[in-house]
């Protein structure tokens, strides 16, 4: 009935379908990953002799410049924020803004590791996420595993808010202007979710998700402080995004006294900076052949 | 042979071309979930068309209008097409239209998986090529072409070249669609993926070359078979150019704040040309498989008139 090519044809187009079918299977993310999320170790008692890890990021060089962006792409974002800019970059005096600092493990006073207590006081229950001015407010932040963020527009617009995990799964929703907050909730830890807007491709915010309260997010004069620290030996991480890839890493040891602070001082350079930028002519590594000998 | 059939089949491949100008964009503007919801967008036939939505739903309605078109092609080939076999690929190039436009549904709903994506893109170069053949197979001068042009049997055919160059070139669209859509402007392409496309490009120009070539050299005289020989050693050369620059702006692109238009333009492009190359070796194969006999097998081409 069917010729040798339409068979051909066929047998390519339910070879696609099948492809198809496979790739819908989604591994990624779920309730049931039981290492990144709340729930599952020994609960956490407090003895009242918490302290602090406070310190300042620090720029030494001169800080790469944020381009512009060109909103002309929608009116509304070229009416309300005119001048908007890349926030890679955000330096003033020689201080970093927006670097996530967190305490990546660690041994309490007791003996007891940090990462297999849960039930931690002064969990935070929401975070806000917010759409203004065509970029998202605040552009990095960090959330405990499970935490509600609260996703709301406050522009003329319409965005649509996609987070792009890596652990979690994805989540793609559109929101238009005078739409009410949206709530969604990372359930496995993870540094960091990049989150974007399909609409404005210059949009980006990234979520820490951590599996404790100990993080922060470094304010416009470069400063951060971590509250409610039980005293011990900690690694805490300075984490900041880059132009590509998944973005630069300072580690440090502190110890924390009892009801005392420590300090974790972190400087980003000019290298971290340019990390990853391309050179004047992008080039592939030379192939070499092995040598034939007579 | 009916005038009007071909040259409607020729308006449908044009618009299928243009189709794949639009697609390109959108995976270029990183559009693809611009409209979270499908068949409708933002539960409308027409949204507001601002920021990448112009470009998503922009694609889907030039989308559409293919696929009616299609439908009045596959309708107007059984009706006024005598020979059965073209009225099938009609109804199969309608087949793949559908299937094209539900594997783009099914991007957006399971949020652009890469073998999805990939497919849909591989696809859409398929569906260009049958519509594209179905211009081919309706034209007057495929009708009026005979085998009457005789090949020797020693050495490597010309059919067995176009064939085999047409297979590669498939091999490294399904390797430049994977590419493409294993990451975004802003983050950097896959090294082995980008390898594995480039030594594609040096294949596929030693398979090519050496099929024109061998047109070239061995049939200078039939134009039938020289115009789209030169054609294609053209286009191909454009496209290896356009490899090159698609290549230095999109490794920048990371870099930006958003995609650049320059990045966009050539990458565009790259995709553009890739198809009329695709298009430019089919068009060469059919007619070698028309007129090409080997001297001393059974004669006849493989495609009927």
């Amino acid at each position: 009935m069917f010729s040798k090519r339409a068979g051909l044809w066929l047998g390519l187009i339910a070879t696609l379908g099948l492809l198809s079918l496979g790739s819908s299977c989604n591994n990624k993310g779920g309730g049931d990953e039981g290492a990144g999320t709340e729930g599952g170790g020994a609960a956490y008692a407090s003895k009242g002799d918490e302290g602090t890890i406070s310190g300042t990021i620090a720029f030494t060089g001169t800080a790469p410049e944020n381009p512009k962006i060109d909103t002309s792409a929608d009116a509304q974002c070229a009416s309300k924020n005119p001048n908007l800019t890349a926030e890679t970059w955000a330096v003033k005096d020689g201080k970093v803004a927006n670097t996530f600092v967190y305490i990546k493990d660690g041994t309490l006073a007791d003996g007891k590791k940090i990462g297999d207590l849960t039930g931690w006081p002064n969990m935070p229950s929401s975070a806000t996420l917010d759409q203004n001015g065509c970029h998202y407010k605040p552009h990095v932040m960090g959330v405990v595993a499970k935490e509600e963020i609260n996703i709301t527009n406050s522009d003329p617009t319409t965005h649509n808010i996609h987070f792009t995990p890596a652990k979690n799964p994805d989540w793609n929703q559109s929101q238009p202007n005078g739409a009410a907050p949206m709530k969604h909730s990372l359930n496995t830890a993870e540094v960091m979710v990049p989150v974007k807007c399909n609409q404005h491709p210059w949009m980006k915010a990234y979520i820490g998700v951590m599996k404790h309260p100990f993080f922060a997010v470094s304010a416009e004069n470069g400063s951060f402080t971590i509250t409610g620290v039980p005293p011990g030996k900690y690694t805490v991480v300075a984490w900041h995004e880059a132009a590509a890839g998944p973005g630069t890493e300072k580690t440090m040891e502190v110890t924390v006294p009892a009801k005392g602070s420590a300090t974790a001082d972190f400087s980003f350079g000019a290298s971290a900076g340019l990390q990853g930028q391309p050179s004047s002519l992008p080039m592939l590594a030379a192939i070499e052949f092995p040598m034939l000998h007579k | 042979m009916s005038k009007g059939v071909h040259r409607f089949a020729l308006l449908v491949a044009v618009a299928t071309f243009f189709l794949i100008i639009a697609g390109a964009n959108v995976t270029s503007h990183d559009a693809g979930l611009a409209v979270p919801d499908w068949p409708l967008s933002f539960g409308k036939f027409f949204p507001k068309m601002v920021g990448n939505v112009f470009w998503e739903h922009g694609h889907r309605m030039i989308a559409a209008s293919v696929g009616v078109l299609t439908i009045v092609l596959a309708i107007y080939l059984q009706v006024r097409e005598p020979r059965r076999w073209v009225k099938r690929l009609g109804w199969m190039a309608l087949g793949l239209v559908i299937v094209q436009g539900l594997l783009g549904g099914l991007t957006v709903k399971l949020l652009l998986p890469l073998a999805v994506s990939a497919a849909h893109a591989t696809l859409a170069q398929l569906f260009f090529l049958t519509t594209v053949s179905i211009a081919v197979f309706t034209s007057r001068s495929w009708t009026n072409a005979e085998p009457k042009i005789f090949e020797d049997a020693n050495g490597v055919s010309v059919r067995t070249l176009c064939v085999a160059s047409l297979a590669l070139i498939l091999v490294q669209l399904v390797l430049g669609a994977t590419l493409r859509h294993s990451a975004t402007w802003d983050q950097l392409l896959p090294t082995g993926l980008l390898v594995a496309h480039i030594t594609g490009a040096i294949i596929v120009t030693l398979a090519l070359g050496v099929t024109a070539a061998g047109v070239l050299l061995r049939h200078r005289d039939e134009k039938f078979l020289t115009r789209p020989a030169i054609v294609a050693l053209g286009l191909l050369f454009v496209q290896l150019m356009l490899g090159i620059a698609a290549y230095i702006t999109r490794a920048a692109s990371p870099y930006g704040a958003q995609p650049l238009n320059p990045m966009i333009a050539v990458t565009v492009a790259h995709v553009a040309c890739g198809a009329l190359v695709f298009a430019a070796t089919i068009l060469l194969t059919l007619r070698v498989f028309r007129v090409l006999q080997v001297e001393s097998r059974e004669v006849g081409a493989l495609a009927p008139a």
